[in-house]
């Protein structure tokens, strides 16, 4: 793992750079990801590319342009476009780049697998059998991915930095689903490929499919117990809403004017942490920032925000690492590696137990933002719902529409797992980016649940 | 990549040499034989070989243009919206993007199709109070995109609308909140178009309706059967899926997988009449491909996509007409807010900005509009559709679908319309 083509590269395009700064970026990814649905193969891609991002700083403005036509033409041309766009950017003014990051000493981290990297289809293979066995041993259909990645980055700037980055990652879902529609959830993602056991998740996804039809649950608020994989899709959204430095120095965040003050229940301990165990590390960010931990919530007092060089220079502070692009994304920073702690209780059933009536969610699906300075979501659930009856689960439910906030729901949590998982959707859309939130399921009170499902 | 008695995989290279080219099949091969034996496919029918070339109109082309010009376009309206210490962010966006595609198949294809894609958008957010509020112009997703050159963008005229966007946003802190309840709502035609993209477009995918996308986007609430019979909505309702149609982000000489473009309706009166289809999917229930393949670029395998799906115009008039016969009601314009269940059947959407309707008018402003309904129910609400002069392509930008993940560029013509009796006004 040790990037040397890519720094190499990364060297070879920043000679074709001038401006007041420029920095290259080098993304190889190499992957696999094998698609199934109905216990057979249906979709397989193999991807293995190269590109480079150039960015040209020049008076406080940034220009970037991408390719992956590697030869001296392709990056000439690229840098050419760059700086293009920078010099077009400055005859209009000054501007508000504060200038690249200097180099900084990053910390190694254990988020490359060798055994991973090489990207072996008959892993896929052997999942895939082993998910259709277990699902069809109990009478259902499998649905879901495998997938596999290396991405090595390198970064080569003219303030001095060099570096190079190399992580795997992996990524198994199963569902699991009956003639009637009715389907369970189960997911694994780490560094390993090793770590993925696809029969347990399909036989996991499958105890969640009953053969007791749904029931319905008229809207309302709801005591509820949030599985791992809807804790994680909440704290992603509210990772863009609230912890958004760029958002909360133009006063758009959820979390401004409330940094210091009490937004969640005492229980609540939520930090960016790159390297603790089970996240899917990285050494830096897309401007060279070393990543380091940040405590984000401790305690349910609200601590800090995240920032890239350009979001810390309208904060008056310094970047935390969360560049997402070269020279700051137009959006702005975001946490990649949230991590919530867990709690004091033992198992999913430990959660339900004082629970007269409420709600069991295994996942959340289609959320989206209804008011962001309030961390206002709305979405529906998916692939297990049940009633909590008694302290404990007696029946599926039909899908239900929560309209609730993130923030209010962390505010109203009573209880959260000791165990944690790794929640990531596995959107992998343009070159792969895996990341994921660390998380412990949890149950809250009031869960708001503003529509059902006929 | 097919490989007899295995399985199916895709795998690409940016370089087109030999050696490239041969490593690319040879990762195909190697990945398709590890997995699991496949169930056989339906043989896929022959359709006529594509050849060709085909071009998107451009009448001003964007790259001739200098990039200072572009700039100063943006600058200004941006400039434009920060007309109070309010606005907390003004936002001014275009986007030129040409892409030249060769296709050649075993078919007898070989095609070469060029698209020059423009537009651009503003938008203001104010902020007082602990309140937040957005407003855009000409739409919330990436502004008005089309297949068309820089004429388009200058069409727009962002400068001209800056000062009502930021307006708008300003206003809207104050205004008082969406009332809840059931009432009558009008939409303006660009949310009306994200109405039809989630509600149907997406429903109407074949390979959703047939579980190959379970796993991620979802499935639908259709099933093969009910093509030819299942009443999606009111007899007002007509959706056609047209990639001919010029200057419309979803629209091709050839999809694909070589199949020529056309125009299919797929909801005549409200009757469901066709889906959207690639080859395998159409030969799975035994009909011809509906031309509707598309893959984001080289390095991924075309799926089923919408093209331009647009809701057919009305006969009703103008958006004051529609207004004109509504005693209580809403108006809501601009998404802002979007999101429905895997089947595509439940959905709940927000809006930018709401108004009030009395007596056949529009009155006071209203923020964080919200409605949600049930698909073919929301659909059967539908009383009246805005004429032709009132009907425009909206171009979406993010239409996401796929594992890996691909981002399509579609289209959906649309007009005001008018739904009875929806749920309004839904919050936390």
């Amino acid at each position: 793992m040790t990037g040397d083509g890519e720094r190499a590269l990364a060297h070879r395009a920043l000679g074709y750079l001038d401006g007041d700064q420029a920095q290259a970026t080098v993304t190889s990814e190499r992957s696999l990801l094998s698609r199934f649905a109905r216990s057979a193969a249906t979709q397989a891609t193999a991807i293995d590319d190269t590109s480079v991002e150039l960015l040209c700083v020049l008076d406080g403005h940034t220009g970037a342009a991408s390719t992956n036509q590697l030869d001296d033409e392709g990056l000439a041309a690229a840098a050419s476009r760059a700086r293009a766009a920078a010099a077009a950017a400055a005859r209009s003014g000054s501007g508000p780049y504060p200038g690249l990051p200097g180099p900084a000493e990053t910390r190694p981290h254990e988020g490359f697998d060798p055994a991973t990297a090489m990207l072996d289809p008959a892993e896929a293979g052997a999942a895939l059998n082993a998910a259709f066995a277990c699902a069809g041993a109990a009478g259902l259909e499998a649905f879901g991915i495998w997938t596999a990645g290396e991405v090595r980055t390198a970064i080569a700037s003219s303030t001095g930095v060099t570096l190079t980055d190399a992580v795997t990652d992996a990524h198994m879902k199963v569902i699991a689903r009956d003639e009637h529609g009715r389907s369970g959830y189960a997911a694994t993602t780490a560094v390993s490929a090793g770590a993925i056991d696809a029969a347990a998740l399909a036989a996991a996804a499958a105890a969640k499919v009953s053969a007791t039809p749904p029931g319905e649950l008229p809207p309302g608020q709801y005591r509820v117990v949030l599985d791992h994989a809807a804790v994680g899709t909440l704290l992603e959204f509210l990772g863009w809403l609230a912890f958004n430095g760029l958002a909360h120095a133009e006063q758009r965040g959820a979390l401004c004017g409330r940094l210091g003050e009490r937004v969640a229940a005492p229980c609540v301990n939520l930090a960016d942490s790159p390297r603790a165990p089970g996240t899917l590390p990285r050494s830096f960010d897309a401007e060279g920032v070393p990543k380091r931990p940040l405590p984000l919530i401790q305690d349910g007092i609200a601590h800090a925000v995240v920032h890239d060089t350009r979001s810390a220079a309208q904060a008056l502070a310094s970047s935390t690492g969360h560049a997402l692009a070269p020279g700051g994304a137009p959006d702005g920073p975001a946490p990649t590696n949230l991590v919530l702690a867990g709690g004091g209780a033992a198992t999913l059933e430990e959660l339900c137990a004082p629970i007269e009536r409420g709600l069991f969610v295994t996942r959340l699906w289609y959320v989206n933002t209804v008011e962001p300075r309030h961390a206002l979501l709305t979405g529906m659930t998916r692939d297990g719902t049940f009633l909590i009856e008694d302290g404990v689960i007696t029946r599926p439910l039909r899908d239900v529409r929560f309209t609730d906030s993130a923030l209010r729901i962390l505010a109203a949590t009573e209880e959260l797992t000791a165990g944690q998982r790794l929640v990531s959707d596995a959107d992998l859309y343009g070159r792969r980016f895996a990341n994921g939130v660390l998380c412990p399921a949890l149950r809250a009170d009031g869960f708001r649940v503003s529509g059902g499902s006929a | 990549m097919s490989v007899p008695g295995r399985g199916f995989a895709f795998a690409a290279t940016r370089e087109v040499t030999k050696a490239s080219l041969e490593l690319a099949l040879a990762r195909a091969v190697a990945f398709a034989r590890a997995l699991p034996a496949a169930p056989p496919r339906a043989a896929l029918p022959p359709i006529p070989p594509a050849l060709g070339h085909w071009s998107s109109p451009c009448e001003i082309d964007p790259f001739e243009r200098s990039l200072d010009e572009r700039l100063e376009l943006l600058l200004t309206a941006e400039a434009l919206l920060r007309s109070d210490p309010r606005i907390v962010r003004g936002e001014a966006e275009s986007l030129a993007q040409r892409t030249i595609a060769a296709f050649a198949s075993s078919d007898g294809a070989a095609v070469v199709q060029e698209r020059t894609e423009c537009g651009g958008a503003i938008a203001a957010h104010a902020a007082a109070d602990g309140e937040l509020q957005r407003r855009s112009y000409p739409s919330a997703h990436g502004g008005s995109v089309a297949l068309a050159g820089h004429e388009h963008l200058l069409a727009l005229d962002l400068p001209a609308h800056a000062p009502r966007v930021a307006e708008e946003a300003l206003a809207l802190l104050s205004a008082p909140p969406c009332p809840a309840g059931r009432t009558t709502l009008v939409l303006g035609d660009e949310q009306l178009a994200l109405q039809v993209h989630e509600s149907i477009g997406h429903a109407l995918e074949l390979d959703r309706i047939l579980l190959g996308e379970a796993s991620y986007a979802g499935t639908s609430w259709v099933s093969p059967a009910d093509i030819g019979s299942l009443r999606y909505g009111s007899e007002l309702l007509a959706i056609s899926a047209d990639a001919t149609l010029p200057g419309a982000l979803g629209s091709f000489g050839w999809d694909d997988e070589g199949v020529s473009a056309r125009r299919t309706m797929l909801i005549e009166d409200g009757v469901l009449r066709a889906t959207l289809s690639d080859r395998q999917s159409a030969a799975a229930i035994g009909v011809a491909s509906g031309g509707t393949a598309r893959a984001d670029g080289y390095a991924r395998q075309p799926i089923v996509r919408m093209t331009n799906v647009s809701i057919e115009p009305g006969d009703a008039g103008t958006l004051d007409d529609l207004i004109a016969d509504v005693r209580d009601g809403v108006y809501m314009e601009t998404n802002r807010s979007w999101s429905i269940d895997d089947r595509r059947l439940h959905f709940q959407f927000g809006t930018e900005i709401g108004r009030e309707i009395r007596n056949g008018k529009l009155g006071r402003l209203l923020r964080n509009p919200t409605y949600a309904g049930v698909t073919p129910q929301f659909w059967g609400s539908l009383d009246a559709i805005a004429s032709p002069p009132a009907w425009r392509l909206w171009g979406l930008l993010n239409c996401g679908k796929g594992e890996p993940g691909q981002s399509a560029h579609v289209s959906h013509g649309a007009a005001p319309a008018r739904f009875r009796n929806v749920e309004v006004g839904v919050s936390a």
